[in-house]
């Protein structure tokens, strides 16, 4: 056989499985989806003919009732809450993944591995963990109570709050990770001569350390705040009516509303904020990072 | 601040940090083992809540189907992972490189977003060809397609790291590409394959949210089961289950370790 012919017999025989893969369960799946967006609401919740933009008014507000907020304070709020545990997460992190890396070498991959193990236990025993420590009549919560943060014989949760220390504990390690491959690589020969010239650690932090762990933040704000922004788990569990996130909506529109146009408008609004989201990071990573590509 | 002070700062902070994060699963384990159904209050040590787990008929069943949805999509999405990673390093794909992003496409998904397309699909075909009905079946299909990019880049890595003679030297020294695959190709993709091994399955595991929009009723997992409880109220024997899952991950954590000193020992 000519070695042209069987080359591309070998990149069918072993790209084609998991490309089919993609495609039929995954883009055709989406497409779908977004489709339906445009449907109308049948009697039963399924989706029916005619094509309309029914299910975006609906979004935006217009009901029976006339207009009302609710679903643009969800959206706000699913953004909110994403940039705020993104700042949290970062917080952590940043000390973190230093620390690390000043370690002996022995020791880092046990350090980076202790960080990451919780995050691969399941996401709902994650949050019942959490459920078991906010609970009403645990010590944490006693404590909250005894400050007046919440009323006595109360729990921290249902509240923003644990939804917020939810999110942080889902998504620490992959902040920590990207941040540490960037403190492995740091040239602790500028933040010396920072101090030299008699920079405050601040300003030596600012000039010397920041513009070098910056591409490793980039890369850690987009693995938490992607995630962060699409999820369900814990604001169900940890969260009540006044967290809920985007996800949250999407998702009742399939179980219990039954209103599936609905509910693939707002998944299509979903994707459309995490697109727009990575856009305006990768602008803000060249405009911080002068020419080099940051991100993806 | 000074060197001193500042060291002494991040080693307290990074064990507030260790608390923060290890609290909430020793939490789950210890009142795994109490005597009253409170998660306030340790009135004595007991194994009843296992007892009762292994006496209930849809725990064990739930249990079964959690190992074997993680085993067998583990298995698929290896094998499939592995030889797209590789097609896209061997055969540098020229027009097709645009594939190449279908790859990205189920890492920046939103769990929520790829469960309920998934969902909705799985009943649009079961209506139409009366085949993929919810259950173990396709929860394996949405779990395959989820892990295959992860392995894909693993593997893709690794060949990437590799010296591209190797390849023509493997060319010339055995005729046949099966003799190549068991020769050279799997045992220098070992470590890559046992490391998407353990990735793929801690990726199953770990996930709810697109099981849970795939599940049928027969193919209730132990997330899902547990997730169900809470929502009824009823929850006495779910940090007894919660503390098997952890169980699981840390012997996980603990292969991935030792496979991570054996190959920093054989690199050398």
């Amino acid at each position: 056989m000519p070695k042209l012919a069987r080359d591309t017999q070998h990149l069918l025989l072993t790209v084609t499985p998991g490309v089919l893969c993609i495609l039929v369960f995954l883009v055709l799946p989406s497409l779908y989806l977004m489709g339906m967006a445009f449907l109308t609401n049948g009697p039963y919740g399924l989706p029916t003919l005619p094509l309309s933009l029914q299910a975006f008014r609906e979004l935006a507000g217009f009901g029976f009732l006339g207009w009302s907020p609710g679903n643009l304070y969800t959206l706000l709020r699913s953004v909110w809450q994403t940039l705020l545990a993104t700042l949290i997460v970062t917080l952590i992190a940043y000390p973190a993944a230093y620390y690390i890396s000043t370690r002996p070498a022995r020791w880092r991959a046990l350090m980076l591995l202790a960080v990451v193990v919780p995050s691969w236990t399941n996401q709902v025993i994650r949050s019942v963990g959490w459920m078991n420590i906010l609970a009403p009549g645990t010590p944490l919560a006693d404590f909250a109570a005894r400050l007046g943060f919440i009323e006595p014989q109360m729990g921290l949760f249902p509240s923003q709050f644990a939804v917020i220390i939810g999110l942080v504990y889902n998504f620490l390690p992959f902040m920590v990770l990207p941040l540490y491959a960037a403190f492995e690589k740091l040239d602790m020969a500028q933040v010396e001569a920072a101090r030299d010239l008699f920079a405050s650690p601040l300003s030596a932090f600012r000039h010397a350390v920041f513009p070098q762990t910056l591409p490793g933040l980039m890369a850690g704000v987009v693995l938490v705040a992607i995630p962060a922004f699409g999820m369900y788990v814990v604001t169900e569990l940890l969260g009540g009516g006044r967290s809920m996130m985007i996800g949250n909506l999407v998702a009742r529109q399939f179980a219990q509303a039954s209103n599936w146009p609905l509910g693939a408008a707002g998944a299509l609004i979903m994707i459309a904020v995490t697109l727009i989201g990575l856009k305006v990071l990768r602008n803000l990573g060249r405009r911080l990072g002068g020419d080099r590509e940051v991100v993806l | 601040m000074s060197r001193g002070r500042l060291t002494a700062f991040l080693r307290g902070f990074w064990y507030a940090l260790m608390l923060f994060l290890y609290a909430p699963l020793l939490v789950v384990v210890v009142f795994s083992f109490n005597s009253i159904n409170s998660s306030a209050r340790f009135a004595g040590f007991s194994l009843d809540w296992y007892k009762r787990l292994f006496a209930n008929d849809v725990i064990m069943q739930a249990l079964w189907n959690t190992a074997v949805l993680a085993t067998v999509s583990t298995l698929i999405a290896v094998v499939i992972g592995g030889m797209l990673g590789y097609g896209f390093y061997r055969y540098r794909l020229g027009r097709l490189s645009w594939l190449v992003w279908l790859i990205y496409l189920p890492v920046i998904m939103p769990d929520i977003v790829f469960g309920i397309a998934e969902m909705t699909f799985f009943v649009l075909i079961n209506q139409w060809l009366g085949i993929l009905a919810p259950g173990l079946g396709t929860m394996i299909i949405a779990h395959v397609t989820f892990q295959v990019p992860f392995v894909a880049l693993l593997v893709n890595a690794r060949l990437l790291a590799l010296d591209p003679s190797l390849f023509e030297a493997a060319q010339d020294l055995y005729a046949s590409p099966w003799q190549r695959l068991s020769a050279f190709l799997l045992p220098t993709l070992r470590p890559a394959i046992a490391a998407s091994f353990l990735l793929a399955l801690t990726l199953s595991i770990d996930d709810f949210v697109i099981s849970f929009f795939t599940a049928g009723p027969e193919s209730t997992t132990l997330p899902i089961y547990i997730w169900s409880a809470i929502r009824k109220g009823v929850t006495p024997e779910i940090n007894a289950i919660a503390t098997l899952m952890i169980a699981t991950v840390f012997l996980i954590a603990m292969l991935s370790m030792l496979g991570g000193r054996r190959r920093r020992t054989s690199d050398t």
